[in-house]
């Protein structure tokens, strides 16, 4: 019985399954940062409805499986971005919005915004931009669902085994830090 | 167009009660007048506009940073509702030990702002009530809207950029040499 | 009747409830979808939901009666599923429809509640704290107007049995919905708040208490939540039909029975903004109450 269930191959139709509910199902937090958290709406509503790929608002990080990070992210809002994705179950995904998560952005030498997001967590599927457009953040999320697919969007067990890697980035630029305790 | 009666008499009723507590008096343009005080008579003045010359709203409290002149520039803009008169009230603090009167008993709202030049500036207000940490957060550095803080290399020691665009920094040169535009020198600074 | 039929019959009335509980929430988003001029969901994205919360890795839990809470409301669905009489002279779907049971029923309903309540009592989240109290309260404002339209469809019938109803329903071939229509309206009236649906949407309120109750609950705990709520819904459904519309004696019927309710309370919920708790309690003591006296008076009458 134990063994009908832990081969290769049994393993491999389940995996099959499970990734065909997850990336069908998307649920993401709303939680905004930046002007990008203004995309967002006409994303979700009538106009372009991302409801048709399962893509549905989650209020808590319990509950979500997909961290936008919309625009430009301040070392302040960087802390309560690290505490909600810590909360989030796994798997879960980020994505980065706008070319502000990618290289700084026209924020490029401001003291108060980090330049590169995935110093800090793991992100999935960049959207370039500035900012991207709702058409351009469905090609996101079409290509996240892809990545699910094949099983290649692993960024949340990145995140577990390069931990210290990534406290240590998060610890350079949140010069005081405190975090409460909490089991993930 | 440009009837400048109501101004004019302002400037006038002025003159008249300050005498020489107050310079720089002046009618900048249609609806703004334009006048300068000591730390010490800021309070007098401001009291005169709200009470007695019907300034009710305090729009702003800007500051500026002369650093060559060795002195924060903090300017008071009032409103009048009837008269649609804007008074700028500028007032000097030296750099080096900034201090200024607290004024938010005359407007409430001027503890927010206050706060924020507080925290932006390191100027200090006597019994200004409020938390220290208004926008920034565990900030231990040079006060940042200052101009003797430098952005750039603060944010080389804490941040670290993205490789792959070292051909491309500065945007602005290299439109102007695609289009042998000649950028002056003060503005080579700013142009990034 | 032995015992490997009565479970058989159990796990077979579960898996259709559950089935048709999650179709209906699948539908139910559909049509909202399309009220508001969007594509929408499949119907069956709330079955690939529970599915992907069943697959989460990681599980956090705050502690024992955090992690019975979905099981107490789960294990209440289906016992409410079992008790209620799903399909009238079938020997099969018998399952626990013993006789006296309406008053069982209605102590039991409260029941998933107040295990949710205790559960999320120890995730010490105040939004949690919150939406359960709106959700008691809430409890409070339906309940009432819903048991003085059943007692007075109880005293109208000399019976608290739900099989004696639908065989009363089903010999004379009337619905008691003609034959006590204040009644029945006044159960109509609460049928929203019972689904905290439609406009009665204070418990889970995404906006300023980021979904209630459920707000600590992730992954195959709320999995289970969501199954626990179809089947929950299903059998509310089929409790109203029971009652109210004469039950039913083959599984379409009732399907189609069913979802006529289930329609009327997607229609409200589309058409009505969402109530404040005080205004909800207030409009469900309304003219709820007044159809429900109407009903006695109707008993004592004739």
């Amino acid at each position: 019985m134990n063994r009908a269930f832990n081969d290769r191959e049994s393993q491999k139709i389940l995996d099959i399954i499970k990734n065909f509910a997850r990336k069908n199902s998307l649920f993401i937090l709303a939680y905004g940062t930046g002007c990008g958290a203004i995309e967002i709406p006409p994303t979700i509503t009538s106009r372009y409805d991302a409801e048709r790929f399962g893509i549905r608002g989650a209020a808590t990080p319990r509950q979500a499986d997909v961290l936008l990070i919309t625009g430009y992210l301040s070392v302040k809002t960087l802390k309560r971005v690290i505490r909600a994705y810590e909360q989030m179950q796994d798997p879960k995904y980020v994505m980065g919005f706008g070319s502000c998560t990618i290289n700084g952005g026209m924020y490029w030498d401001s003291y108060n915004t980090i330049k590169q997001l995935d110093k800090y967590i793991p992100v999935d599927v960049y959207i370039n931009g500035c900012m991207p457009r709702p058409e351009a953040v469905i090609a996101g999320f079409v290509k996240l669902q892809q990545l699910i697919q094949q099983g290649k969007a692993l960024g949340w067990k990145h995140y577990k085994e390069n931990l210290e890697w990534y406290r240590q980035n998060q610890q350079k630029v949140i010069k005081n830090w405190r975090m409460p305790d909490y089991n993930w | 167009m440009a009837d400048l009666q109501k101004e004019n008499l302002l400037l006038e009723v002025l003159k008249n009660h300050f005498n020489d507590k107050i310079f720089d008096l002046k009618v900048q343009r249609h609806q703004r007048v334009h006048l300068r005080t000591t730390t010490e008579q800021i309070e007098a003045v401001l009291l005169y506009l709200k009470e007695k010359l019907g300034y009710k709203h305090l729009s702003h409290i800007s500051c500026v940073d002369w650093i060559e002149e060795n002195r924060f520039e903090l300017v008071y803009i009032l409103w009048h509702p009837e008269d649609k008169i804007n008074v700028l009230v500028k007032v000097d603090v030296d750099r080096l030990n900034p201090v200024a009167p607290n004024i938010d008993y005359i407007w409430p709202q001027a503890n927010t702002y206050e706060r924020e030049m507080r925290e932006m500036f390191g100027i200090q207000f006597p019994g200004l009530v409020g938390r220290k940490e208004l926008i920034l957060e565990d900030w231990d550095d040079l006060p940042p809207m200052r101009r003797d803080f430098d952005t750039l290399q603060y944010v080389m020691e804490n941040f670290e950029f993205r490789s792959g665009r070292e051909d491309a920094q500065n945007v602005r040169e290299t439109i102007a040499k695609r289009t042998g535009e000649e950028i002056p020198e003060f503005a080579k600074k700013y142009s990034r | 009747m032995n015992i490997w039929n009565l479970l058989l019959s159990a796990i077979v009335t579960t898996l259709l409830g559950f089935i048709i509980g999650v179709t209906y929430m699948g539908i139910r988003r559909k049509i909202v979808a399309l009220a508001q001029n969007r594509y929408g969901p499949p119907i069956y994205q709330n079955f690939l939901d529970i599915l992907k919360f069943w697959s989460k890795e990681s599980n956090i839990y705050h502690g024992v009666m955090h992690h019975l809470a979905p099981l107490w409301m789960i294990a209440m669905a289906i016992t409410i599923l079992l008790i209620v009489p799903t399909q009238y002279g079938s020997k099969f779907f018998e399952n626990l429809s013993f006789n006296g049971d309406l008053i069982l029923i209605l102590y039991l309903m409260p029941f998933g509640q107040l295990g949710m309540a205790l559960g999320v009592g120890q995730t010490g989240n105040p939004n949690s704290a919150i939406g359960v109290t709106r959700g008691l309260s809430l409890l409070v404002g339906s309940e009432i107007p819903f048991i003085m339209a059943l007692i007075a469809v109880m005293i109208q019938y000399h019976t608290t049995s739900v099989t004696d109803l639908v065989r009363i329903q089903q010999e004379h071939h009337t619905w008691i919905m003609f034959s006590s229509p204040f009644a029945f309206l006044a159960a109509l009236c609460v049928l929203p708040a019972m689904f905290h649906a439609g406009p009665y949407e204070v418990i889970i309120a995404p906006a300023e208490l980021a979904s209630g109750p459920m707000s600590e609950f992730g992954g195959k705990y709320l999995g289970t939540m969501m199954s626990a709520g179809s089947i929950f819904m299903f059998a509310k459904l089929t409790l109203f039909v029971d009652v109210f519309m004469g039950g039913s004696t083959n599984w379409l019927w009732l399907i189609v029975k069913t979802f006529t309710v289930y329609l009327f309370v997607i229609a409200v919920g589309i058409i009505m903004p969402r109530l404040r708790t005080e205004q909800a309690i207030r409009r469900l003591w309304g003219w709820p109450l007044v159809f429900a006296i109407l009903a006695f008076i109707q008993v004592a009458l004739f």
